[in-house]
């Protein structure tokens, strides 16, 4: 601290590798953050507003491409809250394959975003072989919906696709393959001293902060707060699957990698079982095209936390009002405390910590709050900007 | 852990006139219709005597002369309690809670970007989604514009600029 002048450091938006263009602009003391100002919208496509214009049936392929991670829980978002207004009740197997396909979800969700951070913090042999694992789950997604990332297997009032009893070794013996994996890579993680360097006390979030917040998610459960939409307003099978909320009271990235993990075992556990019980019936009901008067919130754990849709309906086979609000968006006041008095160099990190965003520190632009002066740096001349700092004190 | 019909309840007694509506369309939703200026009260009561801190999100209608909002809170993260209020198109003003709820702040931005509303009290209504060059007094979210409208107006004044 104290080197004389708080600069200002604009970080992102674009980036090749970006998945989610983001900006934030960093006001830095030396090499320790002193303030951060969220810019996004960079991706917002007035997809709500596009929605208005569609009927119900297309909103279910729009809403499956509100984003190409977490497809499943945006459509069972949108499903369930359709069905609610329509006064459907999905049939029991249904709601089965539509929480398999949410775990399955899950798992691949998690494994990349682990191997995302240990890319983040220079761990890519770690990165390669996560992700390498991580081609059995899309395989299995791959196997039983078709497709590798929009899954399109929800529609209102059920599912597209059945899970034939033919079908359930294959995924038992990919789970089983993945469930030892992931035993070893927790192994991994909890002992190898580069990564408990890089991660522990990183980018810490109170439990206090996280509630005030409304930080959700593993991003919350990593601060040791109990609380997930699964649980607590269950959805699909949720209530008759037993299955346990994993917490961790570390608050910090490494807390956040470890929840991740954990899930994905309790992911494979709450598919086994749901494969063994699952109900025998239909998977689909007719439903109308047209939609009575009325409004429902619908609410659905995404991978990375509470997801909440609002819909209102007017009579026709158009939506009045759709509103969607995903995790991400929630957890950005959490991450900018995160960030508040990290080093420069743990950005990356910390930002990858509430999953999906990592900075872009290809060219940033400095600029001097005394003189007013703008220069633009690419990385390497940053870098050396930063040396210079830290041997200055 | 109150049951929903305890919580209305609750709420009734303590807030009275504050409250014009209540329902529960079905278990763990409660939808509740305040008078505008009570809301700071409402909120105060729910963080400090129902201990509801999560804020999920906030939601913007165009009711045509009036814009609704409807904050969606969530009950111990199980029972999602959604206070809705009216406000005047004409001049769409209201209260920040950022005060009380930190988390809000990015919700009401959204909000004032979207539908114009204007949140008073809150540190910071910059633009949060809408590009910087998107004109000023156009709210894509209010039904005045259809989709190939805004498209146009927008491809306009970038022609301008």
């Amino acid at each position: 601290m104290g080197y004389g002048s708080i600069v200002k450091v604009p970080f992102g938006p674009q980036h090749p590798a970006l998945k989610e263009p983001e900006n934030f602009t960093f006001e830095i003391d030396g090499d320790i953050i002193v303030n951060v100002k969220p810019r996004i919208g960079y991706n917002h496509r007035g997809i709500e507003k596009a929605m208005e214009a569609r009927t119900y049936i297309q909103n279910i392929y729009l809403a499956e491409r509100i984003c190409g991670i977490c497809s499943d829980a945006h459509t069972t978002c949108y499903c369930q809250a359709i069905e609610e207004l329509l006064n459907v009740e999905v049939p029991s197997r249904a709601k089965y394959i539509r929480t398999v396909i949410a775990e399955l979800e899950r798992i691949h969700s998690h494994s990349l975003w682990v191997g995302i951070a240990a890319h983040e913090i220079g761990f890519d042999t770690l990165f390669m072989h996560l992700w390498r694992d991580r081609e059995t789950v899309m395989d299995i997604l791959e196997f039983v919906s078709g497709n590798r990332v929009h899954y399109a297997m929800n529609t209102i009032g059920g599912v597209r696709r059945d899970i034939t009893d033919e079908m359930i070794p294959k995924i038992n013996s990919g789970l089983n393959f993945l469930e030892k994996k992931i035993k070893h890579y927790i192994n991994t993680i909890s002992n190898e001293p580069t990564i408990l360097k890089r991660t522990v006390n990183v980018g810490v979030l109170k439990p206090k902060d996280a509630v005030e917040l409304c930080a959700v998610g593993p991003t919350l459960r990593a601060s040791g707060v109990k609380n997930d939409v699964r649980k607590d307003d269950p959805y699909a099978a949720y209530d008759e699957v037993p299955f346990n909320v994993i917490t961790n009271d570390g608050c910090d990235v490494f807390a956040r990698i470890i929840v991740r993990c954990e899930e994905m075992l309790e992911s494979i556990r709450i598919i086994r079982y749901a494969l063994e019980h699952m109900p025998s019936g239909m998977t689909r009901v007719r439903v109308p095209l047209v939609v009575p008067p009325g409004e429902s919130v619908s609410r659905v754990e995404a991978p990375r936390g509470e997801l909440i849709h609002y819909a209102k309906s007017n009579g026709t086979s158009k939506p009045e009002r759709y509103k969607v609000r995903s995790p991400t968006l929630a957890n950005i006041p959490a991450l900018c405390k995160m960030l508040m008095g990290q080093h420069v160099a743990d950005i990356p990190i910390v930002l990858a910590g509430i999953d999906p965003c990592f900075a872009c520190m290809d060219r940033v632009a400095i600029i001097d709050l005394k003189t007013g002066e703008k220069k633009v740096f690419n990385f390497e001349v940053f870098r050396r900007h930063i040396q210079k700092c830290y041997r200055k004190h | 852990m109150l049951s929903e019909d305890e919580i209305l309840e609750k709420m009734k007694n303590f807030l009275g006139n504050a409250i014009l509506e209540a329902n529960v369309p079905r278990t763990r939703r409660i939808f509740i219709k305040i008078k505008s200026e009570t809301l700071k009260e409402v909120v105060s009561f729910l963080s400090n005597e129902l201990g509801v801190k999560h804020l999920s999100t906030i939601t913007g209608l165009d009711l045509g002369e009036e814009i609704e909002l409807i904050y969606h809170f969530a009950y111990k993260g199980s029972i999602e309690i959604s206070l809705r209020l009216t406000i005047p198109k004409k001049a769409p003003k209201i209260t920040s809670i950022v005060d009380l709820i930190p988390g809000a702040t990015l919700y009401e931005r959204e909000v004032h970007d979207l539908l114009g509303v204007i949140f008073e009290g809150h540190p910071d209504l910059s633009r949060l989604v809408l590009p910087e060059e998107w004109p000023k007094g156009l709210y894509p979210l209010r039904k005045e514009n259809s989709v190939e409208e805004l498209r146009k107006i927008t491809q306009k004044s970038k022609g301008e600029s």
